[in-house]
């Protein structure tokens, strides 16, 4: 376990030096965040809540986006590019260490955004969660949880960088514009609300809301659901499809 | 003598071409045993199923007896391996790659030590990708020996490395040996494999041609050095 946590810590360093995370996933909603609450924080998005709050649980999913569906799969298809993941298997470890250890990265960035996002908003843009902040976090996982599944499948079911270059775009982006991420869910027209629904991002992100504002959650158990499945689903795929090299 | 490797009927096709074909032979404790041939010729491959990195359709490689496949803990405590053309992560600097391999092992080597036997301390702090062909190269092989092996596996140890920083790897090697230390490399240069291997063992798509001592294989070829003596028993001609 000390030797695991020696390997991610490294990792954990890589990540940060890199800096491209810290921009996608962790300055981005932030400035978003503060954007909209000088635009619009206290009008009413909706019955009984305003863009701030409504924004808040959307821009958290920034950093789970940006992690799952870039991070994840950029790293593991470089590593088994530059024939890394191949060498943990001439090694007395197994090279699920290096995939645990940058999935436990990814995971750390998306944690960082979150409680950047939590500060900055409690602090400076007087935000007040209405719902119980232990059942938000509980949602915050599931969410991140489901979404790295998605991430991962990617990483399994594309076998060089350049497939993996184009799906991550074709998968990033729309997730993060149309999900309801960034641009309220609540502005867009009910065609476009229809197409966002098929996100998973979307459902993730809805559930969040619920729960941060505290709202009636009998309908979250569908969500629930259909989040779990997913995890499930994407993980037994990826791991029967999975190459090391 | 002390055989540590021992490779039988070692088979392998990819897409109906066979790339390994029938090798057998074996290593003994503390000698340097050079894997010779063309590009292509199936070095890599032999290497990556003796370690058990990919499957043999038939035959079999044991490392002390075991099977690395099966017992892939107790065997990689004990050998280290530099695959051909490592590549490291992006950013990475030589002491956070350092530590990160000895976080693998159970009781790895100090690898300051390392690096100062591969003059490579002053580099501890710079970014591997910055690195000159020659530094990366002693680098990898500074990282394979970071679980004080018995055996280590060298794959095209030199390509790439020009003549200078090839005979510095070449003494590093020697230095190596001279500590008993077991060598597995493979090459096609045949200065190196005379320079370095106390037996080599020649092959040609897949197929073994002829192994032996550097000097019985000389000498059962009509040329007077190993490279003319290579080329000949690749079917090539020699030409003066």
């Amino acid at each position: 376990m000390k030797r695991f946590l020696r390997l991610y810590m490294i990792e954990q360093k890589l990540a940060l030096r890199s800096g491209d995370m810290l921009i996608f996933g962790v300055a981005m909603p932030v400035g978003v965040m503060i954007l909209i609450s000088m635009i619009a924080g206290q009008k009413q998005a909706g019955e009984g809540f305003t863009y701030l709050e409504s924004s808040f649980a959307a821009l958290i999913a920034v950093g789970i986006c940006a992690s799952a569906f870039m991070n994840i799969p950029l790293t593991i298809a470089d590593y088994r590019d530059k024939r890394i993941l191949k060498h943990f298997f001439a090694t007395p470890c197994s090279p699920l260490w290096i995939l645990g250890s940058d999935m436990l990265c990814a995971g750390g960035t998306a944690l960082l955004s979150a409680v950047f996002m939590a500060f900055v908003s409690v602090v400076f843009l007087g935000y007040r969660m209405q719902g119980n902040v232990l059942a938000f976090m509980g949602s915050w996982l599931l969410t991140l949880v489901s979404m790295f599944s998605i991430g991962l499948l990617m990483a399994s079911l594309c076998r060089t960088i350049k497939s993996v270059n184009a799906v991550t775009t074709l998968v990033y982006f729309p997730m993060l514009f149309l999900s309801g991420a960034t641009i309220p869910y609540e502005l867009f027209p009910s065609g476009l609300q229809k197409v966002a629904n098929v996100l998973p991002l979307t459902q993730g992100i809805k559930l969040m809301k619920a729960v941060s504002m505290g709202m009636n959650l009998e309908g979250v158990w569908k969500i629930i659901v259909l989040l779990l499945g997913i995890t499930l689903i994407c993980i037994i795929i990826s791991v029967k499809t999975f190459r090391w090299e | 003598m002390n055989t540590c490797i021992e490779v039988k009927d070692l088979t392998k096709s990819f897409n109906g071409r066979t790339v390994v074909d029938g090798i057998t032979f074996h290593v003994e404790k503390g000698e340097v045993f050079g894997l010779l041939g063309h590009n292509g010729a199936g070095k890599s491959t032999a290497i990556d199923l003796l370690l058990g990195l990919k499957k043999p359709d038939c035959g079999t490689g044991t490392i002390f007896g075991l099977n690395p496949v099966t017992n892939r803990k107790a065997v990689f405590e004990r050998v280290g391996v530099q695959l051909q053309s490592s590549n490291y992560q992006n950013n990475i600097r030589v002491d956070e790659l350092c530590k990160e391999m000895s976080a693998l092992y159970k009781e790895p080597e100090d690898y300051h030590t390392l690096l100062q036997f591969f003059s490579l301390e002053k580099l501890e702090k710079s970014q591997v990708n910055k690195l000159s062909g020659g530094e990366r190269q002693r680098l990898s092989v500074a990282l394979a020996l970071i679980n004080k092996p018995e055996i280590v596996f060298l794959d095209e140890l030199t390509t790439g490395l020009d003549t200078a920083a090839r005979r510095e790897v070449w003494g590093h090697i020697r230095e190596l040996k001279s500590k008993g230390t077991t060598i597995f490399l493979t090459t096609h240069y045949m200065e190196e494999a005379e320079s370095l291997c106390d037996r080599i063992f020649l092959i040609k798509d897949g197929k073994k041609v002829t192994e032996g001592t550097v000097k019985s294989v000389i000498e059962s070829s009509p040329y007077g050095n190993l490279e003319e003596a290579y080329l000949w028993y690749m079917g090539e001609e020699v030409t003066q």
